[in-house]
């Protein structure tokens, strides 16, 4: 975990012993399923955009060089219904992101767990995490 | 016509605007005056507005597993099991559904101990109540275990009629291209995928988020809007026929009228062999322009609905059948903004994804030579 850029093994497909994920989209179409990642980085912004949200990271490699990363959440009515609102990621959060990557190769990935400084844990889009603004009301629900 | 279409343009004008003000008088009235089974509006006709979900059939089986025969309910003791299941899926989302059982956290910790990695934990994933597991950040879950063993009520087994031999052809090729490895177009992907449409069924059948709808009345119609994606209907109930069949569209003509305290809906009209009567309007044989769908909203208590469809389609299904289940209100649940195709990101890195995919295959085969 202390890597800035960890290329996590293959093998973690064990989450894909599972059913394929159908979201809005074919998440297979779209990622790599082989190509688990965990990146460390510093948001740089939150797009709250249908049929998914976007996070926007910069991953500072071993080198020094950043590079620009995208991460898709879930959707942003899903992630609201669960309790994520606009001041859980502001621009300047340093966290560490688990996913995949985009099978184009580009610097996208899918996300599944958000893990802040403090080792609190997002999973993107549930709530009762203790992440900032969230009440965890399960009554809410 | 033309009053028709200026209804459907100032009743989309006034929807947010009706929400919010819908919103407003939730939080200000007493829980107690909640509208009950019997609620009228103030023109006489029954009251069927509000914010409604689906939420609570989310995993009950579409078609019916054939253990269950016909069956259409569970015993108590396979009540308890799935009630069990929705205390479990409430804890999942809870308690931040899957954190402590992250996989790739759970194996780069164990990597730095020096130890195998763990087994995936039961529970990382959300899950609906009965279906395969989904990523918990994706997912919406039922809040009440429903009795169902189906969403299919008709015929007696819950399963889909046969289909008829052009229907099983259409549905063979819509499968040959839906599963192409290397998808060559965005034609490869359904409307749903699209951001176009769910079609009438698609956008009332459970899935895993988005399951709301919003039912407003005036004199006269009734219009059904739907969170995902996008759509809103508006429906006369003033006794008039359907267009003509030359004017057809993704959603059909409706129109509707009330028998008792039940509003009937008839939908025809529709656009054929583009989208199915299931799962995102994309589950299934793609259905006929000779589509004709007969919905029931009838309030069963303040705060849910029974809703029923009956699919006639005989070009496409041998029988009719029919689906039902209730569709209920939570409190502080409202519609959110759904502007799918604008930030529909998933067609570009999908075809891009194909592309690359490509230049793979040339450059082996290169290789190769």
């Amino acid at each position: 975990m202390k890597s800035k850029l960890l290329i996590a093994a293959a093998g973690i497909g064990l989450l894909l012993g599972v059913a394929p994920v159908w979201a809005h989209h074919a998440f297979a179409a779209e990622f790599d399923v082989n190509k688990p990642l965990v990146l460390h980085g510093t948001v740089t912004k939150m797009e709250w955009i249908n049929p998914h949200a976007w996070i926007h990271l910069d991953v500072k490699n071993a080198d020094g060089t950043v590079t620009s990363w995208m991460i898709e959440a879930g959707a942003p009515n899903g992630l609201l219904r669960r309790g994520f609102n606009k001041s859980s990621l502001p621009p300047g959060t340093e966290i560490v992101v688990e996913g995949w990557q985009a099978k184009d190769e580009s610097t996208r990935m899918n996300g599944s767990n958000i893990t802040y400084p403090d080792g609190k844990k997002l999973f993107i889009g549930s709530q009762g995490t203790g992440a900032p603004g969230d009440k965890g009301d399960k009554g809410d629900k | 016509m033309n009053q028709r279409i200026f209804l459907w343009m100032a009743m989309a004008a006034v929807a947010p605007l009706s929400s919010v003000a819908g919103q407003t008088a939730s939080q200000t009235t007493p829980k107690s005056s909640k509208p009950a089974a019997d609620a009228k509006t103030p023109w006489g006709d029954p009251d069927i507005q509000g914010t409604w979900t689906s939420d609570d059939t989310w995993g009950v089986p579409f078609e019916r597993p054939k253990n269950f025969g016909t069956r259409a309910t569970l015993t108590e003791d396979e009540l308890k099991d799935r009630q069990k299941r929705v205390e479990q899926s409430e804890e999942f989302v809870g308690t931040g559904g899957g954190n402590t059982h992250s996989p790739a956290v759970a194996e780069l910790q164990a990597k730095e101990k020096g130890e195998a990695a763990p087994a995936p934990a039961a529970g990382r994933f959300g899950r609906g109540v009965d279906s395969a597991p989904v990523p918990g950040h994706w997912g919406e879950f039922a809040r009440r275990p429903s009795h169902q063993t189906s969403q299919i009520v008709e015929p007696a087994d819950g399963r889909l009629p046969a289909l008829t031999p052009e229907a099983q052809a259409k549905l063979d090729a819509k499968n040959k291209v839906r599963r192409e490895a290397i998808p060559a177009s965005y034609t490869n992907w359904s409307y749903y995928d699209r951001c176009i449409t769910r079609g009438v069924a698609g956008s009332i059948l459970p899935v895993i988020y988005g399951n709301g709808l919003e039912i407003v009345q005036t004199p006269g119609y009734v219009a059904i809007r739907y969170e995902m994606v996008h759509d809103v209907r508006i429906i006369p109930t003033d006794g008039r026929p359907h267009l003509s069949s030359n004017i057809r569209s993704y959603m059909g003509d409706a129109v509707g009228h009330w028998e008792g305290k039940t509003l009937v809906v008839e939908t025809t009209n529709f656009l054929g062999d583009r989208m199915a009567v299931g799962v995102n309007g994309d589950g299934g044989a793609p259905y006929s322009e000779d589509l004709k769908l007969t919905e029931r909203f009838t309030r069963a208590s303040g705060n849910s609905i029974n809703y029923e469809m009956i699919v006639d389609d005989p070009k496409t299904y041998t029988a009719t059948w029919k689906v039902a289940f209730p569709i209920t209100q939570e409190p502080g649940y409202q519609l959110f903004e759904y502007a799918c195709h604008e930030g529909n990101m998933a067609m570009h890195n999908m075809l891009s994804a194909a592309r690359m995919e490509d230049k793979k295959a040339a450059a082996a085969a290169a290789g190769q030579k």
